[in-house]
């Protein structure tokens, strides 16, 4: 059985948006793991094959292992063709079995699962195509299986998906030599994964009593900082003094201070100093000034609500969503994001003093207390070509193209709130 | 109705706070009007707002006087068919 998992935009990706601007959302974290971790785990895939968005599929052909938008992977093997909004943990259809397909009520494709034989009576020639022939020639699932609908689902999950993976991880120990003390274990070591290589200085407290610790490989704990469990802190990032409450994942090569709550941050990302981040998603290469704070709680304790698109506000069910952070975006010293904010990718905020509007467009520049276009797209884009250098990676031709990309996808509500912010400038020095 | 000198004078004046019997077409916005980064952005944004068009920020952000984002905005406002 091949494993194909799809993420198209004709369904409903932009339910993630900014996180997925550049990513497949399976990369997406929640817990230990990514969701496409999670169902190879769950499915027990041994082959796997991947369908993106056609202007990212360059870009993450870079980083990825596997066969990436080739329409070979549809052919010469049982397949199962997984949308990455699947709940691995509940999804409990048989990897191999007789043919099967599977849409929610948006119309969007869920799973279709395809013995080899039947693959000469459908159309192979692209992931659209095969679903769309299989809608006509398969049988229909009874019913959908539960699906991830939005990003702030996986901060809220994120908790006691943390303290699942662990278990589903069998680890546990500590395998640092490089631990100096005083340093103390609250709760039961077993509960309490530290990798190897990962060094942490004197006065670090771990707090396992209410969940696990999972410290990956590499990292760095600096004095003063106590990690509070269920918590999964990625290779190669170093915690800084942070209060890390509990709940967080933080992804690969980050610098974390300050306080930190029920949050996920993807990777390679920055929040150095003091301020809070709770509830929050953030994205790869995000840095997040000294005393960059977000709300997440509204004084009257109802449910906070975010907006996408920049015009409709959608009822999260939940009183704690803290920011959604795209990727490269930066932010000023001082910076206050209101609860429940959309910050879009690549976007550049200087604080204002106040709590700052609920929606900033991606590619925006924040500046006076309104949507500019500032300094434009490719002063952003050399910004970014210097912040991955500096972490070894490549700012490469492929992700040029697929930020370009990007910067059209999101044109019209950075449009609409420049033209919001002219109004707004133009009465200020009228 | 006004010049786009003029305009273009008018709004300097507004956003720099200065008076408009201080600005020369020579003058230029940093060096000598005393415009700072955040300023510079506030003049593009303003001069597309006084003349209903959409200018590209790496263009007029290289315009360094105030003589040549005359000449800049009349071109733009050509090329976008807006009367001035």
């Amino acid at each position: 059985m091949r494993l194909i998992l799809f993420d198209r935009l004709a369904d409903s990706r932009s339910q993630f948006y900014p996180l997925v601007l550049s990513r497949p959302i399976w990369e997406l974290r929640c817990g230990i793991t990514s969701l496409a971790e999670k169902l190879i785990a769950k499915t027990g895939a041994m082959e796997t094959a991947c369908f993106v968005p056609p202007y990212m599929a360059d870009a993450y052909r870079e980083q990825s292992q596997w066969q990436v938008n080739d329409p070979a992977s549809l052919t010469g093997d049982d397949l199962l063709l997984l949308n990455p909004r699947l709940k691995a943990d509940d999804f409990d259809i048989e990897s191999v079995g007789s043919a099967l397909i599977s849409f929610n009520e948006s119309g969007d494709c869920l799973f279709v699962r395809i013995p080899k034989e039947k693959l000469d009576h459908l159309n192979t020639e692209s992931i659209d195509a095969l679903i769309e022939s299989a809608r006509e020639a398969l049988p229909a699932a009874d019913k959908s299986p539960a699906t991830w609908d939005y990003t702030w689902e996986l901060v809220l999950a994120n908790a006691d998906q943390i303290t699942s993976d662990f278990a589903a991880a069998g680890r546990s120990g500590i395998h640092s030599d490089s631990i100096e003390d005083p340093f103390v274990v609250r709760g039961n070591k077993d509960d309490v994964y530290i990798g190897a290589g990962t060094c942490i200085h004197p006065m670090v407290v771990i707090d396992a009593e209410h969940g696990p610790v999972f410290i990956d490989e590499e990292v760095e704990i600096h004095p003063f900082s106590r990690v509070e469990g269920p918590c999964y802190i990625g290779k190669k990032s170093i915690l800084l003094g942070a209060k890390c409450r509990e709940g967080n994942s933080i992804g690969p090569v980050c610098r974390i201070g300050g306080e930190v709550e029920e949050s996920i941050i993807q990777g390679y990302s920055n929040k150095y100093h003091d301020g809070f981040l709770g509830h929050a998603y953030v994205g790869e290469w995000v840095n997040l000034g000294a005393l960059t704070t977000n709300s997440d709680l509204k004084n009257d304790y109802s449910n906070v609500s975010v907006t996408l698109d920049g015009r409709t506000p959608i009822d999260t069910g939940s009183t704690k969503v803290g920011a959604l952070i795209g990727d490269h975006t930066k932010t000023s010293i001082g910076t206050l994001f209101n609860t429940g904010a959309y910050v879009g990718a690549m976007a550049v905020i200087a604080a204002t003093g106040k709590p700052l509007p609920k929606f900033i467009p991606s590619f925006a520049w924040f500046l006076e207390g309104v949507v500019t276009k500032g300094f434009g797209k490719k002063k952003l884009f050399e910004t970014a070509a210097t912040v991955v250098s500096r972490r070894g990676r490549e700012w490469s031709a492929a992700q040029v193209s697929m930020w370009e990309e990007i910067f059209k996808i999101t044109a019209s509500p950075r449009l609409e709130a420049v033209k919001q912010g002219r109004r707004a400038m133009r009465a200020k020095y009228s | 109705m006004a010049t786009v000198d003029e305009r273009v004078v008018a709004v300097t004046a507004r956003v720099l706070k200065i008076e408009t019997s201080e600005i020369k077409p020579q003058d230029d916005f940093t060096a000598d009007l005393g415009a700072e980064s955040v300023q510079s952005i506030e003049l593009v944004a303003m001069f597309e707002e006084e003349f209903g068009i959409e200018m590209e920020e790496d263009a007029a952000l290289a315009v360094s006087t105030v003589g040549s984002a005359v000449e800049y905005i009349t071109e733009v406002c050509k090329e976008q068919g807006v009367e001035v």
